[in-house]
C-alpha cells in the first residue's frame, strides 16, 4: 500500500532548442500537468532541474512519489550536426583506411560544383590500418601479433584522442574475433574508452558500421557526463527515481544502456513525438471516432517541419537514413522533413516569382513581429498579419508579438506581387503560405509515395508550435479531410516520452538460403539474438512488467541485388517454421512486384529482432462532457480566402467532451493556436482531442465563398 | 509569362514534385539493381513538343534534362488515350534514345480530349541483345551489334500491351523477365504522373495547367539567362582529347568554340574528329543534346540554385556539331559507351568555360568513370556470375580558393559504391586495398582532389574482368591558372612481383586465381602555382598522405623536418631558380603527352585533316584517318615507348603530316 501511494507520479521531459518541456502523469487520476522552462543550451540539465522543481512545487509533489523519469535529450544529435564530438581514432583492417574518405562515393549534391563532400568523420591521419582481416565467410585470415598490438597503441596514444573505434572487415560474420583485438588493445589504452563495431550494430556495409561505431564512441564521454550531472542532480533534489533515456526507435532505454550507446538517442526527439502520436491514434480509432486507415503527425516547429507514418496503430520504421553529413544503419522512426517552419522566410526572386525558404530566420533575430531586429518577413509573420495569431497572446501572452513590423514587411512582399488596395498585406500572407503549403503537400506526397501510401485515407496529426495553426491549409492542400489534434500539441514530445516502452534492436547479418538446410543456422542465429535480447531486456529496470520480442528477416530471392523486409510473428518465431518464413517472403515480394518466383532459392541477408519492456501503461486523462454550447472568449476578423471574416475566439481549457465548432473559428492555448478554417468542423473527444472534419470535401475547390 | 508570380511558384513546386514522385514509384517497384540501387533511370514531364517543363531534382540521372522527345511523339501517327510510346533507338528517335539497353517510354496524359502533357521515363534495361551479355561492348562499331533497336511505337495500345512486339523484345533479350519486371515499373510510374497530373488540373483548371507548361520553361530561361551572362561576351575556344578508340592507338580530338552575347551562347563542335569504328559515338543528330550540355546544368545551378530544373535552361544555348563526327555520328555507328566521350566533352564545356570565367570554373575532373566488372565463371552451374567490384572516379579538379574533392566525382553521374563486405559476399575477389592514391591530385596553389585506388585479388578459380570507359592513360586531367596536371590512370596485373604487367586500357582481361588487379584513377587538376600554396597546407596533405614528402618538396618547395615545417628553408626553396623553372607560367598544364602531340600537330592542322575527312564517304572515312596516322605516325601503337618513338621528332611528325593533308585533299 505505502508502495503504491508514495510513487504516484512520472515525469516526461523533453529538450528542445527553446524550451525545456514537462509533462508530469499522477498515475491513480490520470491527469497530465504541463510546463515550459526556457532551455539552457550551455548546461541542458540545469534546465531540467530547475523545470523540474518549479513544476513539483506547483504541484505540490514530494520529490520521492516520482517513480520514474523519461528524458528526450539532442545531446547525440547536436554534437553530431555540430561535429562537437570527442576527437576519435579509427582502427581499421589493413587496406581499408579510406572508408570514411571514400564513404559511399557519392556527393552531396551532384549539380552543385562547390559544394564539395563532408568532411570525415575522423581525419585520416588518425585512421589506423592493423593486420587483421577476416574473410566473407567468418575465415581468419591475418591476426595482429603483440609487436603489432602495441605499435598501434603507441600511434593511437600518440593521436591524443579521447575514443577508439574499431571496424574489421566482415567483422558480423566473426564478431569475436574483432571483440578479441578490440579488448586486447584497449588492455593497451586503458585510459580510454576502446569499442568494437561489432558490439554497437553487427549488419554488414562497413562504411556505416564505421560511422555508426565512430559517432558513438566519439558522442560517448559528453552524454556519459550530462546522464552522470543529470543523475546526482535530480538525486541532489530527492528524486531517485530511476531515468529513462528516449531512443530513435520511439522506445526508451535505461540511463546506462544510453551511456554505454548514445547513437541510439540520435533521433529520439521526433521519434518521441510520432510515439505519441501513434497511442493517441490509436486510442481514436479504438473508440470509432474516425474512419481513417492510419495518421501522418505533422510537427511544425521554427526552421523546419517533419511528418512521419503510423498505420495499424505501429509507426513506420526505416532501417536506413541520415544525421547531418551521415548515414545511420539501424530501425528508427521513418521521419521525413517536408520543407517550412515558422522561421521560413517569405521573398521574391529576380524574375518577380513568390518563395518561400528554404533560409530560416531562426529564433535570433526570428520573424519581424519578434521586434528584435529581423527585417525578413517569415511564415510566422504571416499567421500574426492574417490574424490567425493573437499578439497578445503567443505562447500564453508571455511574447508580444509586433503586428504592424509584420504587416509592414508583407505589404512590400504584396506589392511586389502586383497587389493593391487596403489589403495589400494580408494577399500578400495569404499567398506565401499558399505557397509554403503547396511545397509541404508536394514533400508528403513524394515521402507517402516512398512508402505505397495514398493519403486519402489517412488523418493528419498536428503538433508543435506551428503544426496546428498550419495544418488545416496543408490539409486543404494535399486532400486530407479528417484531422486529430490532441491536446498540448506543444508538449507532444515530453507526453511520447512518458507513455514510451522500452525497446532495443538487435541485429545479425548473415547469408543463407533457407528452405534448403541453410534455415539451421538461421534459427541458430536467431536463439542467439532471443538470448542476447532477452538478458538486456531482463537488466533494464525492475519498473517493467513484461517483456517480449518481435522478430524480421531481410529477405531475397537468390540473385537478386535488394532485400525485403519480412515480418515474423511470435508464433512462427518460437515454433522455428521455416514455412512461414519462405511463405511471408513470397506475399511480400507479391506485394511490391506482382509475382512470386517459386523456382529461384529464397536469401535471408539480416536477422532482426526487438526487445520491448512493458512499461506499467498510464491511462490518458478524459474531460469532462457538457450538453452545454462552448462560449468564445471573444471573436476576431481572420483574413482567408481573400476576404476578413469574423472568427470567434476558444480557449481550449474551456472545451469541453461533445462540444462541436465550425470554422471559421479560433482556438488558443498556452503553447500553441488552433487556426479552423471555413467548411471544416470541430467535435472535442473524450480526451480532450480535436476531431476535425471536412464534411463537404468538394467544396475545397470552389471559389471563395463571399 | 501568363500565370501569376504565386501561382506559377505553386505549379513549379507541384509539377517537379509529380515528376519525383514518378521517380520513386519507379525505384520502389522497380525489378533490377540499375533500378534499385545504380538508379540509373528517369522520369519527368514532356510538354506537347517533347520538352521536358518538369525534372526531378534529385532522384534518378540528372543529366537528361535537354532530352528531345519531340521526333518520337510525332512518329506515331494518332496518339490515343491509354496509349504508351517506346523507343531504345538513338536514331529513329533523333537521340532521345542514346543507346539500346535505355527503354524511353513516353504516355499521352488526357484531360477529356485535350492531350495536356506527356510522362516521360527511361531504364537502363539489363540486356537487350546484341552480341555480349548486357550489350554495350567499346568494340562493336556498328549499331546492329548492340541488340534490338525499337522505332518509336506504341507499347501499349489503349491501355493493353502490344503483345507482338512484347513477344519479339522477350525473344530477342537475354534477360526478358528482368526487363518485363522494369517496364512494368515504368508503367506504374506513368500512371502515377497521370494521376497527379489530373489532380493539378482539378484543383488549378486546365487554363493555368497549360499556361504553366510555357511559364515554367520561360521562368527558367530567364534565369540560365541571367547566369550565362555573367560570360563576357566574345569567342572562347577548347580542346581536349580522349586517349584513343581502343580499336586504333590515335587519340581522338573534341574541340568547341563557344560565343557568348549577352546571356545567349553558341556552341560550335567542329575541329572535333570523325565518328569512331568503335562504340564511342554520341549520337545528337547535330541538335543541341543533354550529352552536350550537361556541364551547363551544373555551371547554371551552382550560380543559382534556385533556377527550375527543366528544358528552359538550354533555351539560351545553340549547338552547331558537324555531321560525321563523333559528336555526332551517321548511322549506323554504334553508341553503346557514349558516355566516356560525354565524360570528356564536360571537360571540353568546364574547360571554355574556364577561358570566360577562370576564377569561377574548375580545373579538370578525374575524367573518367569506370565500373570495374568481374564475370567469374562457375565451373560447377557452367555459368558466369557478374559483378561490379567498384565503380571507380578520380578526384575533382581544384578552383580558386577551393581543393578539388579527394575520390569522388559526381560530374556525370551520383553513383554509389558496393560496401566490400557485400562484394566479397557476392563474387570470388577479396578486396587487398580500396582507397585514395597518394600524390594523384594536380600540385596547384589548391590541390586537386586525389584518385581512387583499388587492388585486388582473384580467389575464383577464373574469369574475366572488363573496364568500360577506361581513360586518361595519355592525356592528363589539365591544371590551370598554373596548376599541374593530375596523375595519369594506371592499370596493373600482379603490381610488385614478378608477373608484374602495365596493362593500359582493358576491353576483357582474362585472369585466373591468385591475379591481382591494381586500378589507379586520374587525380583532378590544381589550380594556382603550387609555389603559392599555403606551406600549412601541404604539411596537412602529408599528415594526412595525400602528398608524400618528396612531392611536397619537388611540387610545392615546401621543406619539411621531423616536426613540421621548416618555413626558412621553405622560403629559400621556393625562390631557388630551379624550382622557380619548374612551373611553365602557362595557364594550362595538360601533360607531356599532350604537349607532345600539339607540338608535333600543333594549330588548324589536324581541324583541318577532319575537315578533310568529313568530305569523304561515311564508309571511307576512318579507313583514311587511319591511313593518315599511319603515314604521319608509323609504329605507333598503344604503349608508352612507341608513343615517344612516334613524336620524338616533331618538325619530321609535322611536315609529313601536312604532306598526307595535300595527298587526303588531292584524293578529293
Amino acid at each position: 500500500m505505502t508502495e503504491t501511494t508514495s510513487h504516484r507520479y512520472r515525469v516526461g521531459v523533453d529538450v528542445g532548442g527553446t524550451f525545456t518541456d514537462f509533462v508530469l502523469s499522477e498515475r491513480a487520476t490520470g491527469r497530465l500537468a504541463y510546463h515550459k522552462e526556457p532551455s539552457v543550451p550551455a548546461d541542458p540539465s540545469r534546465a531540467v532541474t530547475r523545470g523540474m522543481q518549479a513544476l513539483l512545487a506547483r504541484e505540490d509533489c514530494d520529490p520521492g512519489s516520482i517513480e520514474l523519469v523519461v528524458h528526450g535529450t539532442t545531446l547525440a544529435l547536436n554534437t553530431t550536426i555540430q561535429r562537437r564530438g570527442a576527437p576519435a581514432s579509427l582502427v581499421v583492417s589493413r587496406g581499408n583506411r579510406d572508408v570514411l574518405e571514400i564513404a559511399r562515393c557519392r556527393m552531396p549534391n551532384s549539380y552543385d560544383f562547390r559544394a564539395g563532400k563532408e568532411e570525415p568523420l575522423v581525419p585520416r591521419a588518425r585512421v589506423f590500418e592493423i593486420g587483421a582481416r577476416i574473410a566473407a565467410d567468418g575465415t581468419v585470415l591475418e591476426t595482429p601479433d603483440e609487436v603489432e598490438l602495441a605499435a598501434l597503441a603507441e600511434r593511437v596514444h600518440a593521436a591524443g584522442v579521447e575514443a577508439v573505434a574499431v571496424m574489421l572487415l566482415n567483422a558480423p560474420a566473426n564478431p569475436a574475433f574483432e571483440q578479441d583485438i578490440t579488448d586486447r588493445l584497449a588492455a593497451r589504452l586503458p585510459e580510454l574508452a576502446v569499442s568494437s563495431s561489432t558490439a554497437i550494430w553487427p549488419e554488414i556495409r562497413e562504411y556505416e558500421r564505421a560511422v555508426a561505431t565512430t559517432l558513438n564512441a566519439s558522442i560517448h564521454p559528453l552524454m556519459s557526463d550530462y546522464l552522470g550531472q543529470l543523475r546526482s542532480r535530480l538525486t541532489e533534489d530527492g528524486i531517485e527515481a530511476p531515468i529513462y533515456i528516449t531512443a530513435s526507435n520511439g522506445g526508451t532505454l535505461s540511463l546506462a544502456t544510453a551511456r554505454g550507446r548514445p547513437i541510439e538517442t540520435m533521433l529520439s526527439g521526433p521519434a518521441a513525438g510520432v510515439a505519441a502520436a501513434t497511442r493517441v491514434a490509436r486510442e481514436v480509432a479504438a473508440r470509432g471516432l474516425c474512419d481513417f486507415a492510419g495518421v501522418i503527425s505533422f510537427d511544425m516547429g521554427g526552421t523546419s517541419s517533419d511528418i512521419a507514418l503510423s498505420l495499424g496503430g505501429e509507426p513506420s520504421y526505416t532501417n536506413r537514413t541520415h544525421v547531418g553529413d551521415f548515414p545511420l544503419m539501424m530501425p528508427v522512426v521513418g521521419v521525413s522533413a517536408i520543407g517550412a517552419g515558422g522561421g521560413s522566410i517569405v521573398w521574391i526572386d529576380a524574375q518577380g516569382v513568390l518563395k518561400v525558404g528554404p533560409q530560416s530566420a531562426g529564433a535570433d533575430p526570428g520573424p519581424v513581429c519578434y521586434g528584435r531586429g529581423g527585417t525578413e518577413p517569415t511564415v510566422t509573420d504571416c499567421y500574426v498579419c492574417l490574424g490567425a495569431l493573437d499578439p497578445d497572446q503567443f505562447l500564453g501572452g508571455a511574447q508580444k508579438l509586433e503586428r504592424d513590423a509584420a504587416t509592414a514587411a508583407l505589404t512590400e512582399v504584396g506589392r511586389r506581387l502586383g497587389f493593391e488596395g487596403a489589403d495589400v498585406a494580408a494577399r500578400g500572407a495569404e499567398a506565401a503560405l499558399a505557397v509554403a503549403s503547396a511545397n509541404m503537400a508536394s514533400e508528403m506526397l513524394k515521402a507517402l509515395a516512398q512508402n505505397g501510401v495514398d493519403p486519402g485515407q489517412l488523418a493528419l496529426m498536428p503538433f508543435g508550435g506551428a503544426g496546428p495553426t498550419h495544418a488545416l491549409l496543408l490539409a486543404e492542400e494535399i486532400g486530407i479531410t479528417s484531422l486529430v489534434i490532441p491536446p498540448a500539441a506543444g508538449t507532444f514530445c515530453a507526453l511520447g516520452a512518458l507513455i514510451a516502452d522500452v525497446k532495443r534492436d538487435f541485429v545479425r547479418s548473415l547469408r543463407r538460403v533457407v528452405g534448403k538446410g541453410g534455415e539451421e543456422v538461421v534459427w541458430q542465429a536467431f536463439s542467439v539474438l532471443e538470448t542476447e535480447a532477452l538478458e538486456w531486456v531482463a537488466s533494464e529496470g525492475d519498473i517493467l512488467d513484461s517483456y517480449s520480442l518481435q522478430h524480421g528477416a531481410d529477405m531475397r530471392y537468390a540473385g537478386q541485388g535488394f532485400d525485403l523486409p519480412v515480418k515474423l510473428p511470435p508464433q512462427a518465431a518460437s515454433a522455428k517454421d521455416t514455412d512461414a518464413l519462405i511463405e511471408l517472403f513470397h506475399q511480400e515480394h507479391e506485394k511490391h512486384y506482382g509475382f512470386r518466383d517459386l523456382e529461384s532459392a529464397i536469401e535471408v541477408t539480416t536477422l532482426r529482432v526487438r526487445a520491448i519492456g512493458q512499461v506499467p501503461p498510464i491511462e490518458l486523462p478524459s474531460i469532462a462532457p457538457t450538453s452545454q454550447e462552448p462560449t468564445p472568449t471573444s471573436s476576431r476578423p481572420v483574413w482567408h480566402q481573400g476576404a476578413w471574416r469574423s472568427a470567434p475566439v476558444y480557449r481550449r481549457d474551456h472545451l469541453a467532451q461533445g462540444h462541436k465548432i465550425s470554422g471559421p473559428a479560433i482556438i488558443e492555448q498556452p503553447d500553441t493556436t488552433v487556426w479552423i478554417l471555413q467548411g471544416w468542423d470541430v467535435a472535442i473527444d473524450a480526451k480532450g482531442n480535436l476531431l476535425v472534419v471536412k464534411p463537404n470535401p468538394n467544396d475545397a475547390d470552389e471559389a471563395p465563398r463571399s | 509569362m501568363k500565370l501569376d508570380p504565386v501561382l506559377l511558384e505553386i505549379l513549379n513546386n507541384k509539377v517537379t514534385a509529380v515528376s519525383e514522385e514518378m521517380g520513386h514509384a519507379l525505384q520502389r517497384t522497380g525489378r533490377t539493381l540499375y533500378v534499385k540501387e545504380t538508379a540509373d533511370f528517369g522520369t519527368a514531364l514532356s510538354d506537347l513538343d517533347g520538352h521536358f517543363f518538369a525534372y526531378p531534382r534529385a532522384i534518378g540521372v540528372s543529366g537528361f534534362i535537354d532530352l528531345d522527345c519531340g521526333p518520337t511523339i510525332r512518329a506515331v501517327e494518332t496518339i490515343e488515350p491509354g496509349d504508351v510510346l517506346i523507343t531504345n533507338h538513338p536514331y529513329a528517335s533523333e537521340g532521345l534514345a542514346t543507346h539500346g539497353p535505355d527503354a524511353h517510354l513516353l504516355k499521352p496524359y488526357f484531360h477529356k480530349d485535350e492531350i495536356v502533357c506527356f510522362g516521360w521515363t527511361f531504364v537502363h534495361l539489363s540486356d537487350i541483345g546484341g552480341r555480349v551479355p548486357s550489350s554495350i561492348s567499346p568494340t562493336s562499331h556498328e549499331l546492329y551489334q548492340e541488340g534490338f533497336f525499337i522505332p518509336p511505337m506504341k507499347l501499349l495500345k489503349g491501355g493493353k500491351w502490344n503483345e507482338d512486339l512484347l513477344t519479339l523484345l522477350r525473344t530477342n533479350c537475354r534477360t526478358p523477365h528482368e526487363n518485363m519486371g522494369d517496364l512494368k515499373a515504368m508503367l506504374a510510374a506513368l500512371n502515377v504522373g497521370e494521376r497527379r497530373v489530373a489532380a493539378i488540373i482539378e484543383r488549378h483548371g486546365i487554363e493555368a495547367f497549360r499556361a504553366a507548361r510555357g511559364d515554367l520553361i520561360d521562368y527558367a530561361a530567364a534565369k540560365a539567362r541571367d547566369v550565362l551572362r555573367r560570360i563576357p561576351d566574345g569567342r572562347y575556344h577548347f580542346v581536349d582529347y580522349l586517349d584513343d578508340d581502343l580499336v586504333s592507338p590515335y587519340p581522338v580530338r573534341l574541340e568547341v568554340t563557344l560565343t557568348a552575347a549577352d546571356g545567349e551562347i553558341t556552341l560550335d563542335f567542329s575541329g572535333t574528329d570523325p565518328q569512331v569504328e568503335a562504340a564511342f559515338n554520341v549520337p545528337t543528330l547535330g541538335k543541341r543534346h543533354a550529352w552536350l550540355t550537361v556541364r551547363l546544368i551544373a555551371f547554371i545551378m551552382t550560380m543559382d540554385p534556385t533556377t527550375p530544373m527543366n528544358s528552359g535552361m538550354f533555351a539560351p544555348v545553340t549547338v552547331r556539331v558537324p555531321r560525321g563526327t563523333i559528336l555526332n555520328p551517321e548511322p549506323p555507328a554504334a553508341v553503346g559507351v557514349r558516355h566516356a566521350t560525354a565524360v570528356r566533352v564536360n571537360d571540353l564545356i568546364n574547360g571554355v568555360l574556364g577561358q570566360a570565367l577562370p576564377e569561377v570554373m574548375p580545373a579538370a575532373n578525374g575524367g573518367a568513370m569506370v565500373p570495374i566488372v568481374f564475370a567469374e565463371d562457375d565451373h560447377v552451374a557452367g555459368e558466369t556470375r557478374v559483378a561490379v567490384v567498384q565503380p571507380m572516379v578520380g578526384g575533382t579538379g581544384a578552383r580558386q580558393g577551393c581543393d578539388g574533392v579527394d575520390g569522388r566525382d559526381s560530374s556525370i553521374s551520383n553513383l554509389a559504391n558496393n560496401p566490400i563486405e557485400t562484394i566479397e559476399h557476392s563474387i570470388g575477389v577479396r578486396i587487398l586495398d580500396y582507397g585514395v592514391r597518394p600524390d594523384s591530385g594536380g600540385p596547384g596553389q589548391w590541390r586537386g582532389g586525389v584518385g581512387v585506388r583499388l587492388v585486388f585479388e582473384i580467389l575464383a578459380e577464373s574469369g574475366q574482368i572488363l573496364g568500360r570507359g577506361m581513360e586518361r592513360f595519355r592525356f592528363r586531367p589539365w591544371g590551370t591558372q598554373g596548376g599541374r596536371h593530375g596523375a595519369p590512370m594506371r592499370v596493373i596485373l600482379n603490381e610488385g612481383c614478378d608477373r608484374e604487367q602495365e596493362l593500359g586500357r582493358l576491353d576483357v582481361l582474362p585472369v585466373q586465381a591468385g591475379d591481382v588487379l591494381t586500378v589507379l584513377m586520374p587525380g583532378g587538376g590544381g589550380y594556382g602555382d603550387p609555389l603559392r600554396r599555403d606551406p600549412e597546407a601541404v604539411l596537412r596533405d602529408v599528415r594526412d598522405g595525400f602528398v608524400s614528402p618528396a612531392s611536397a618538396a619537388a611540387d610545392y618547395g615546401v621543406v619539411l623536418t621531423s616536426g613540421g615545417l621548416d618555413l626558412g628553408a621553405t622560403e629559400a626553396r621556393r625562390r631557388a631558380p630551379t624550382t622557380q623553372a619548374k612551373g611553365n607560367g602557362a595557364s594550362l598544364d595538360t601533360g607531356p603527352a599532350r604537349a607532345a602531340w600539339e607540338a608535333a600537330l600543333p594549330g588548324q592542322l589536324v581541324p583541318d585533316v577532319n575537315a578533310a575527312l568529313l568530305r569523304t564517304p561515311q564508309a571511307a572515312r576512318q579507313r583514311r584517318r587511319r591511313e593518315f596516322y599511319r603515314t604521319v605516325l608509323p609504329g605507333l601503337d598503344g604503349s608508352g615507348e612507341a608513343w615517344n618513338r612516334a613524336l620524338h621528332d616533331p618538325d619530321l611528325v609535322r611536315s609529313r603530316a601536312e604532306e598526307a593533308l595535300q595527298a587526303l585533299l588531292a584524293r578529293r
